[in-house]
């Protein structure tokens, strides 16, 4: 059969290419493939590459396009890098932002999986809408909220502290890790959860054993979205923080490196450049499990 | 810059003695005022303030808190935050009742939240019979209903800032210091192909500076004194036409210039003119790079001309201490605004600063810095020359929504940049100014 259609149907495609393979020609693809890809990448990598060659050129060579090339560095130095590490609060920002975005990532984590579990899994009343409320509060901006959530920091003697930012980051983590996996958990197959229960497992034992196992790109996805949300968070991180050691590094590259209507560009690069690797690390780790958690994909 | 601030204070030296003697002045000796403040036992305070402009500025301003801190024993913790961060910090901290004792605030924020803020009018009128008086604009920015609620600290002005060579090439020996004569001088400096430009994007210090006083060197205003929207007016659409002609003088790109975008295409040579604080002479000066010091010297400073309304027209970017009735220490916090503000602490503080912030008391116009360099002379008068946000009205939350909003900076870019006619950018200005004035 295969045969008779093939004999019947007249094929454009010449040489040894079979059925589809005209659409898939070098120029066809240059089009289609590798010229959109290759804008993507250059829009997406271009302020990357920006930020890595203004970290390192002089100052002269910064504030002049008449004299020098915009694109290209002349004179490297490592001015700039040395300015940020050793003349600025860097090296603490660095670790209060690391330290902030992890605990806020694991604490937010924690709670998004026993919330999406019990909506996606423990069939009562309202459960849906239930879903559907907790991703509203996603939407509600962080502009709003910090007022109220400034008076509560203050209430509870938080202001000013790393803690002021753990406790206040799960109020934007929570909804949205929450609503990521409910759709993560809703596409494990139940008979995996029934034959547990068969087996006498208890609901923690289902969800720690079986669930959450098989569930590990979804927490993978839901903690690099949750850890880069804090990790460049700038309202609350400049509303509860004062003091310059206790400062993130949106924050506390901007106070240190902005002199009035004087930019230090180089060391703000540096910042910005040295502040993006870990989040840049942490994806190129996991970014298998990222992607399949994004194309839903769970093995059965 | 270690370099630049010791010869600068072998120059003012010179003038030492004047200094010390602003407050022996025979007005000062007259009154012999005194005030007497007693500090809460076991008082702390948390102060926060803009991050410098210039860098001798937070030295000495650390300097002198720590001499308070010997002095009295209380403690004091500074911080900073970027300029542009202090109004929503303490709008959170008036609202909220908690947080940093005192707070440098900008513009018109004492007039948002009055009712949060300690009086300090014994305070003020002290230091105002001290030294010689506080400017009128002074008095606007820290009395909320006869009261002191605020303490004026002071303005970083703006002055044109331009190539002395290059000017003098354009014919002029001297800054014009009218309109026709400013309009003519940047006529013939982009005949001569020397870059002239002035910020019209949503910049807060520039944009505002230059358009404000554009708009207000013709007698034009957005409000009266009742603070009825009065923005389209003959007056608007005259300053509007001036706009259009001269932003035919100017680079390509001032639609969307910041704050910074003129400094660095000062610094970069590729401007002859524009108006700015004294961090373009400030980072040229105390460059290491040659080129930069050359142009240092080749730079220099005027007052912004005087329009047809024939008098100075400025706005400044006016800065007061506000002290939050939520401090448990009021009394150490009024000791020391009145400690840093005293003229041993505020002499050192300026001349650190090479007089980025031109104090809001009269009688530190006398100080030796703004006459040992000329170049520093014209900002002397920033405080002198300038009106209030809001002006001619009164101000609160609508004058402060309308230049968060960047009316006016917005309808002189439209009309300049030809996007809208005089007429109707004057009425979409009026339009918007409406929602904030008529609530």
């Amino acid at each position: 059969m295969t045969d008779a259609s093939n004999s019947a149907i007249p094929t454009r495609a010449t040489g040894d290419s079979t059925g589809m393979d005209f659409l898939t020609s070098l120029p066809r693809r240059v089009v289609t493939v590798y010229i959109p890809l290759a804008i993507f990448i250059f829009v997406l990598l271009f302020p990357f590459y920006w930020m890595t060659i203004s970290a390192f050129k002089p100052n002269a060579e910064m504030s002049s396009n008449r004299n020098a090339n915009p694109f290209w560095i002349v004179s490297p130095t490592l001015e700039n890098i040395n300015h940020l590490l050793f003349n600025t609060d860097f090296p603490a920002w660095f670790w209060n932002t690391m330290l902030i975005s992890t605990a806020a990532t694991f604490v937010s984590l924690f709670a998004s999986v026993l919330a999406a579990y019990a909506i996606a899994r423990i069939r009562f009343k309202g459960a849906d809408q239930v879903g559907g409320i907790i991703f509203l509060a996603y939407l509600v901006p962080p502009s709003i909220l910090f007022i109220p959530l400034a008076s509560i920091v203050y209430e509870l003697e938080l202001y000013d502290t790393s803690w002021a930012l753990i406790l206040t980051y799960p109020t934007f983590l929570i909804p949205f890790c929450t609503w990521l996996l409910i759709g993560y958990f809703k596409a494990i197959p139940y008979e995996l959860e029934e034959c547990a229960v068969v087996d006498g497992a208890s609901r923690l034992q289902i969800l720690v054993k079986i669930v959450l196992p098989l569930a590990v790109p979804g927490l993978i996805s839901a903690g690099i979205f949750a850890f880069t949300l804090s990790w460049n968070e700038f309202i609350y991180a400049l509303t509860f923080i004062s003091s310059n050691e206790e400062k993130t590094i949106p924050v506390g590259v901007l106070t240190a490196l902005i002199e009035g209507d004087v930019y230090n560009w180089g060391a703000l690069m540096a910042g910005a450049l040295l502040g993006s690797l870990p989040v840049a690390i942490v994806y190129s780790f996991f970014v298998d499990y990222y992607v399949s958690s994004l194309t839903g994909a769970v093995k059965e | 810059m270690t370099d630049f601030n010791r010869r600068d204070a072998l120059k003012v030296g010179a003038g030492a003695a004047a200094a010390a003697g602003i407050a022996g002045s025979a007005e000062a000796q007259q009154a012999a005022p005194t005030i007497r403040i007693t500090p809460e036992r076991g008082a702390q305070l948390r102060v926060l303030r803009w991050r410098r402009f210039v860098e001798g500025d937070e030295r000495a301003w650390v300097a002198n808190t720590q001499k308070f801190t010997q002095n009295t024993g209380i403690q004091v913790r500074l911080d900073n935050e970027s300029w542009e961060d202090i109004r929503p910090k303490a709008a959170v901290a008036a609202n909220v009742g908690r947080g940093p004792d005192i707070i440098f605030g900008w513009y018109d924020d004492p007039h948002q939240y009055p009712d949060k803020l300690v009086e300090v009018t014994d305070l003020a009128n002290y230091l105002g019979r001290k030294y010689g008086g506080w400017y009128p604009v002074a008095q606007r920015y820290g009395i909320n209903n006869n009261k002191w609620m605020s303490l004026p600290l002071g303005c970083a002005g703006n002055a044109m800032v331009y190539r002395i060579g290059a000017v003098r090439e354009a014919g002029f020996e001297q800054f014009p210091r009218d309109f026709p004569g400013f309009l003519r001088l940047c006529q013939a400096l982009k005949r001569n192909n020397k870059g002239v430009g002035f910020a019209l994007g949503n910049a807060v210090g520039d944009g505002n500076g230059f358009a404000h006083w554009l708009v207000w060197s013709h007698g034009a205003k957005m409000v009266d004194d009742q603070g009825n929207v009065v923005i389209n007016s003959p007056q608007t659409i005259a300053a509007l036409e001036y706009a259009k002609q001269l932003y035919e003088t100017f680079i390509p790109g001032t639609l969307s210039w910041g704050d910074i975008n003129n400094n660095r295409a000062f610094l970069a040579g590729e401007l002859a003119l524009t108006a700015n604080g004294i961090s373009v002479y400030y980072s040229a000066k105390t460059s290491t790079d040659a080129a930069q010091r050359a142009i240092a010297d080749d730079l220099n400073h005027a007052n912004l001309p005087i329009g047809p309304a024939g008098r100075a027209t400025e706005i400044n970017l006016a800065t007061q201490a506000m002290i939050f009735k939520y401090t448990r220490y009021p009394n150490a916090a009024k000791e020391y605004l009145r400690f840093m503000w005293e003229q041993e602490q505020i002499n050192a503080w300026v001349e650190a600063s090479i007089g980025y912030v031109t104090p809001a008391l009269q009688a530190f116009e006398r100080h030796p810095i703004w006459t040992s360099d000329p170049k520093v002379t014209p900002y002397r008068d920033s405080y002198k020359n300038m009106l209030w946000s809001g002006y001619s009205g009164p101000m609160g939350y609508a004058s402060a929504a309308s230049m968060a909003d960047y009316i006016m900076v917005n309808m002189v870019a439209e009309a300049a940049s030809g996007a809208r006619t005089p007429q109707q950018a004057a009425e979409r200005a009026a339009e918007r100014a409406n929602r904030y004035y008529r609530l």
